[in-house]
């Protein structure tokens, strides 16, 4: 399992963001689903090392984060697109791929390609150039996802991707996940079900903190037949009949 | 799927250095492509050209005269812009809320920070040795003699380097877009409160102010008689140097206590501090923290022993006293067709025509004459007078008129930032100082040389109006009140009349004059209605 969490729980002072969460997930494209509020960035970065649990074990990619030599191998690994990207504006798009492909500990002579492909991967290649600054905010999202798959990832942590990406875009993306989910584990946090009805092996919703499903995209769907709940489509609807289960 | 990362494998251990450094190289090279200082050296380069570049030209080309502005202009221009960048600089992860994205990578932060930190010092130090340039080389251009001094520019650097680890600090801990301006107010007051205390440095209560970079401005021949010690410049290097160090520990050390501080596995790892590094590091920082520390008390120690010598500040501990003795050198001279020989110190070798030219007419006008001068040579404006530089004087025999830089700096050349023959004092300054000494004083006074000069009498002043009148100074010399006049005594009309009269004699009528009566001249015995 590459990504393996046991009775996970975060506390923020009085806040329980996360409570105690367990999840087993392997190669594929995985989605985590949800409201807002629901602690999915949270348990987002606690798989991203960023921040630690206030209880429960993490293990990523067999390692315990918990120590340095693994935390270190793990995030050599990790590819990380959090919700709010931050970004420096006057690097160009390659200059801020490379950047974080150097910070990831690449080996230099291999950079300037993956950079490259990395760039092209997200449709970039003719905005390569252009300083940060001039992009869209669909254009910096892109950006934002070149650079978490830039050193090819065994573990991709993907917060809102394809928030602010148009159609033509977002169908592209989605392609893009299924061709990283065959060999890496994609974990893809979004509120956004049809990203999950089409890309995803399998997928989570969380609510209040805790996961009250876990299965396939058409488990999901089936839950939402022969009821009432709210949806256009039959996925939507299987993700209002959780939802209200759970809070019921 | 291969993943794209380094082996950690324990036999590769070569390996990995030699990538680590090459991708460390790369950062820093994004790090210098994409800095914020290159975006704001247009606004330095305009203050230093306004302040510092004018100022030094206004110099007299002598070596550490023009290299004062080093710590007295370019550094505090640097410590707010400097401190500022650097402050921008080491905010920017927070301010740009990346702190999740590189806190999720696998370089440890203070490796991270480094390369943002090396590249931004990397400009300022490259700007402040361009400004050091700008000052040298057109000195180079104009000196006489000596050659550039390089402690202070070291401690110049050392300036900046402890201002932008300071203002990258200050970035670091308390990230915030109103960081960075009050770094540079802050660093601003710090050097102005600085330059304050060097200012009024004395013995007495402490000489702690000395490890301050900046420092009153020196007198203008300046290393030219005495070398000038390297004991402050060391001192303030240490001082400085130290709290660069100690800086650098702390913010390791922070990662290292942030990492220690709470139970294992439940501290935040977001940002600066993040853990992830280690015992290594807790080492280094404890020894940088120790180390600076101990540099910056022991040069504290070391300004408190100081002692003001003529050739500047010493330091007992740092202090050769090879350097103690007068610097060697060969004046150079020029002889009038009279045989009035003017000399100066071949650092002033451009302005001897000058003073010659305006020494030579007054010296002709009483050549020959019991106490005039044969020679006027120029000495050291510091030590040779009891209480610091003083006026020309006569002394020896053959009497020989002694002058300092100082007055020659106040007669040519654009001098503190006022153009020459601005003031009409100057020349006919020059002139009294030859001709004061020698219608006051008995020839061959050795007492009287290191007195200062004897305010003039009414006649005497009348006198030498006349000769400088006639030496074609130019307009007559202004009147020096509240030398000669006392109450009840000729008014100044009665002097000029006097004056205007012996001015109208025949050269040979005024020198033989003067040769008659030159002793109750100088007695006081003559009143000005008795002058021909």
């Amino acid at each position: 399992m590459n990504v393996d969490i046991r009775g996970v729980t975060r506390r923020f002072g009085r806040n329980l963001a996360v409570a105690g969460v367990d999840l087993e997930t392997g190669p594929g494209v995985f989605g985590l689903l949800g409201p807002n509020g629901a602690g999915k960035t949270t348990l987002l970065r606690m798989m991203a090392t960023v921040i630690t649990p206030s209880a429960g074990t993490l293990r990523l990619l067999g390692r315990d984060p918990g120590s340095y030599g693994p935390r270190r191998e793990i995030r050599c690994r990790l590819g990380y697109l959090p919700q709010n990207i931050g970004y420096y504006p006057g690097f160009t798009v390659a200059e801020f791929v490379e950047y974080f492909a150097l910070l990831k500990e690449m080996p230099p002579a291999r950079i300037p390609a993956a950079v490259t492909a990395a760039v092209e991967r997200v449709d970039l290649g003719g905005k390569a150039r252009a300083k940060l600054r001039t992009l869209s905010g669909g254009m910096l999202r892109r950006a934002g996802i070149a650079q978490a798959i830039v050193n090819d990832p065994e573990l991709l942590l993907l917060d809102e991707p394809t928030a602010g990406l148009d159609p033509e875009q977002r169908v592209a993306f989605r392609a893009l996940l299924r061709g990283l989910g065959e060999q890496a584990t994609v974990v893809v946090s979004t509120h956004l079900v049809e990203d999950v009805g089409t890309a995803c092996s399998e997928v989570a919703l969380m609510d209040a903190g805790k996961i009250v499903f876990h299965g396939t995209p058409a488990e999901l769907t089936a839950r939402g037949e022969g009821t009432r709940a709210a949806g256009d489509a039959p996925l939507e609807r299987g993700y209002g009949a959780v939802l209200a289960e759970a809070r019921s | 799927m291969t993943p794209a990362v380094v082996s950690l494998r324990p036999g590769r251990a070569p390996a990995r250095r030699m990538a680590s450094l090459a991708a460390a190289g790369r950062l820093l090279r994004l790090e210098l492509k994409r800095n914020v200082v290159p975006y704001v050296l247009p606004l330095l380069a305009a203050v230093f050209y306004f302040d510092t570049f004018r100022t030094a030209d206004g110099y007299p080309p002598v070596w550490t005269v023009r290299a004062s502005v080093i710590g007295d202009h370019i550094l505090f221009e640097f410590c707010a812009f400097a401190g500022g960048m650097a402050a921008w600089a080491g905010s920017r992860e927070r301010r740009r809320k990346a702190l999740d994205l590189v806190a999720s990578t696998p370089r440890a932060v203070w490796a991270r920070l480094s390369v943002t930190l090396a590249g931004t010092l990397g400009w300022l130090l490259l700007a402040f040795l361009a400004g050091v340039a700008a000052i040298y080389i057109p000195t180079a251009l104009q000196a006489t003699w000596g050659g550039p001094p390089l402690w202070p520019v070291f401690a110049g650097a050392a300036g900046v380097i402890v201002v932008t680890i300071i203002g990258f600090a200050c970035g670091v801990f308390f990230p915030g877009r109103f960081t960075a301006p009050l770094v540079a107010i802050g660093l601003l007051v710090l050097y102005q409160a600085g330059f304050r205390e060097a200012l009024g440095v004395t013995a007495s209560p402490g000489t702690a102010a000395l490890l301050s970079p900046a420092s009153a401005v020196p007198s203008v021949d300046a290393g030219v008689y005495h070398h000038v010690a390297p004991d402050v410049p060391i001192t303030q290097v240490m001082f400085m140097g130290g709290i660069a160090v100690a800086l650098l520990g702390v913010l390791a050390l922070a990662a290292a206590l942030r990492q220690r501080a709470p139970a294992r596995g439940r501290i935040a790892l977001r940002g600066w501090p993040a853990r992830g590094d280690n015992w290594l590091l807790r080492t280094v920082a404890v020894v940088l923290v120790a180390a600076g520390v101990a540099a910056s008390w022991t040069a504290y120690s070391l300004a408190g022993t100081a002692k003001l010598t003529a050739a500047g500040w010493e330091i007992p501990a740092l202090h050769d006293a090879a350097r103690d003795r007068p610097v060697p050198f060969v004046p150079d001279c020029r002889s009038a067709p009279g045989g009035f020989q003017v000399c100066v110190h071949p650092a002033f070798s451009g302005y001897l025509g000058d003073v010659a030219a305006a020494l030579d007419p007054v010296a002709a006008e009483i050549a020959g004459l019991p106490g005039a001068p044969v020679r006027a040579e120029q000495v050291a404006s510091v030590g040779t007078w009891p209480h610091g530089y003083g006026p020309s004087h006569t002394a020896g025999n053959p009497p020989v008129l002694e002058y300092s830089g100082e007055e020659v700096g106040d007669l040519f050349g654009v001098f503190w930032g006022i153009p020459a023959g601005a003031g009409p004092d100057w020349r006919a300054g020059f002139q009294q100082g030859l001709l004061d000494p020698f219608l006051t004083e008995p020839p061959h006074s050795a007492a009287a040389a290191r007195t200062g000069p004897t305010p003039l009498g009414a006649a005497q002043q009348a006198v030498e109006d006349a000769v400088m009148v006639m030496a074609a100074a130019g307009s007559p010399p202004p009147l020096r009140i509240g030398q000669h006049g006392h109450s009840g005594g000729p008014s100044q009309a009665q002097i000029t009349a006097a004056a205007s009269r012996f001015a109208s004699l025949p050269g040979s009528a005024r020198h033989a004059w003067l040769a008659a009566h030159l002793a109750a001249l100088r007695a006081g015995t003559i009143t000005a209605a008795q002058i021909p």
